[in-house]
């Protein structure tokens, strides 16, 4: 009985999130708050955003064996932390698109910020860095075909999206901080994090040129071996 | 009212929102104030004040955030010194203080529901919207600590077979890199066999059930009311009371309608206090009675 009742709200979410629920939300915001609580109504189309990517991939079948590899690889970013001089988040979340498509990129991505974040401090910032993380997974699904066969357009890529994601969480925390947008202060965070944003970008395209093309050539392995 | 821990996780998440949503609306000094005391009190309630990290990281983070709004902004009218043409003055600094105050109150506020919120209450939570999801996301966390204990043991090896070098920079990576490259192929072939495993045992021919089931009771329909409503209270009257930073600090309070939303606010943010007050009372009662 339960289950039918979530089926139905799930069908029922994912018709209404994007067509509905954040429409609505961007006006009330933008009339209520006269645009100067920008961080409420961004928090709001995080969380549904996010809602509505999980409702969307829930309505497809996927085998067990994919599953379990995906939390494999999710756990695999998280436990990665603890070997000194690895932060291997983004880029496994990017293998992981490439190799195993965009749903288990996204999923990877997006949990494990979120499982990475309870040893790391969870904050109102969880929800913008799982649907940044998420993103970068099911991008790399989409163009995969381009990053298996070049190792430059795939260092390029771990490159752009390690400063990307860095840049847009800045803007967040300036959002927080202000409740609007401030070019000064925006300034002053990207610059307060700029030895972490660059030593992130060059650790992605070292991990991904060391460790990109054997980790593909294992998981092509495993996808052959056991027909996943 | 209950204890805290022992609530429906959905009655807690609407009560976290709640106190979450008022303090990222309001851009008011008495709102921040209030669920900063609220937020410490209940921390120091249920954690007892052990944890010297945290309390070290929320100083910092707390420093950090009121000193770098006068070096960025220079706005306002009272002007304190100027370095290198930039006045650095009063308003900004305050309002620094005021931004700081709300940043460590919401980082305290997110400290105690993940205390609250174990992951056996995230997986039910997550379940009721994707049971895909809550299946990832249990099998990480199981899987977390199972690689941190072979992270070590591939760490050891290679150290008593001369792999591990540490000597120069580029080593630490090399070693690093070639210990993360042992795992993937060890986690992989593992998860396999977990994942054959889960099929032999019928996994996906029923629904999944969860092994702990959580009440809904009354007194979660009391924190949900109670939550919202006091919510709503506090922002209807919050127009009455406001501070302002630029150009000039301006404080107002106008009459009843302000202290009554500062009130329904303060007891907001007190609830958890309130509810494992009660809780204590009761339970040293309770004992008086053996």
């Amino acid at each position: 009985m339960k289950a039918i009742k979530n089926e139905k709200l799930r069908k029922l979410l994912s018709v209404i999130i994007p067509f509905v629920m954040i429409p609505l939300l961007v006006t009330l915001g933008a009339l209520i708050f006269e645009g100067s609580r920008y961080i409420i109504i961004s928090s709001g189309i995080a969380v549904l955003t996010l809602v509505y990517f999980i409702t969307g991939f829930e309505r497809r079948q996927t085998g067990s064996r994919r599953m379990v590899i995906t939390s494999v690889m999710t756990a695999l970013c998280v436990a990665g932390r603890f070997i000194p001089f690895i932060k291997p988040v983004t880029a496994v979340t990017i293998i992981s698109g490439m190799y195993l498509g965009k749903e288990s990129g996204f999923f990877v991505g997006a949990i494990s910020v979120l499982l990475s974040n309870f040893y790391f401090g969870q904050g109102p910032w969880t929800p913008f860095q799982m649907l940044g993380m998420g993103i970068i997974g099911l991008l790399s699904g989409v163009i995969d075909k381009p990053l298996k066969e070049n190792g430059y357009i795939l260092a390029v890529y771990g490159a752009l999206t390690g400063l990307l994601y860095s840049l847009i969480m800045d803007i967040w925390t300036v959002l927080w901080y202000r409740g609007a947008f401030d070019l000064y202060l925006y300034g002053g965070a990207v610059l307060t994090a700029l030895p972490h944003t660059i030593s992130y970008a060059v650790g992605n395209v070292v991990f991904l040129w060391i460790l990109g093309r054997p980790f593909g050539t294992k998981l092509e392995r495993i996808k052959r071996k056991y027909g996943i | 009212m209950k204890g805290m821990k022992e609530y429906n996780p959905i009655s807690l998440t609407v009560y976290f929102l709640s106190v979450m949503f008022i303090v990222m609306f309001s851009m008011n000094t008495f709102i921040f104030l209030l669920s900063f005391l609220g937020a410490l009190t209940s921390y120091i309630i249920l954690k007892g004040a052990k944890e010297k990290g945290f309390m070290v990281l929320i100083l910092l983070s707390f420093l950090t955030s009121s000193l770098i709004n006068p070096i960025v902004s220079h706005n306002g009218v009272t002007v304190l010194f100027v370095v290198n043409d930039n006045p650095i003055t009063l308003e900004a600094f305050l309002y620094g203080i005021s931004a700081g105050v709300m940043i460590t109150a919401v980082m305290i506020m997110f400290r105690i529901y993940t205390e609250l919120m174990t992951s056996e209450k995230l997986l039910y939570l997550f379940g009721g919207l994707s049971p895909k999801l809550a299946l990832i996301l249990s099998m990480s966390l199981r899987y977390i600590p199972l690689f941190g204990r072979q992270i070590k043991k591939v760490i050891m090896a290679q150290k008593a077979s001369g792999q591990y070098n540490t000597e120069s920079f580029g080593d630490r990576i090399k070693s690093g890199v070639r210990v993360f490259s042992v795992m993937v192929t060890w986690a992989l072939e593992n998860g396999i066999i977990t994942a054959d495993s889960m099929t032999a045992r019928g996994y996906g021919a029923m629904k999944r059930s969860r092994y702990k089931s959580f009440r809904f009771d009354t007194a979660d329909i009391v924190l949900i009311i109670l939550s919202i409503a006091l919510a709503c209270v506090t922002v209807y009257c919050l127009e009455a009371t406001q501070t302002l930073y630029y150009p000039k600090v301006e404080i107002e309070i106008n009459g009843l309608k302000a202290y009554t939303g500062l009130f329904s606010f303060g007891a907001l943010a007190f609830l958890p206090v309130i509810a494992e007050v009660k809780e204590m009372i009761k339970w040293k009662y309770l004992k008086l009675k053996i």
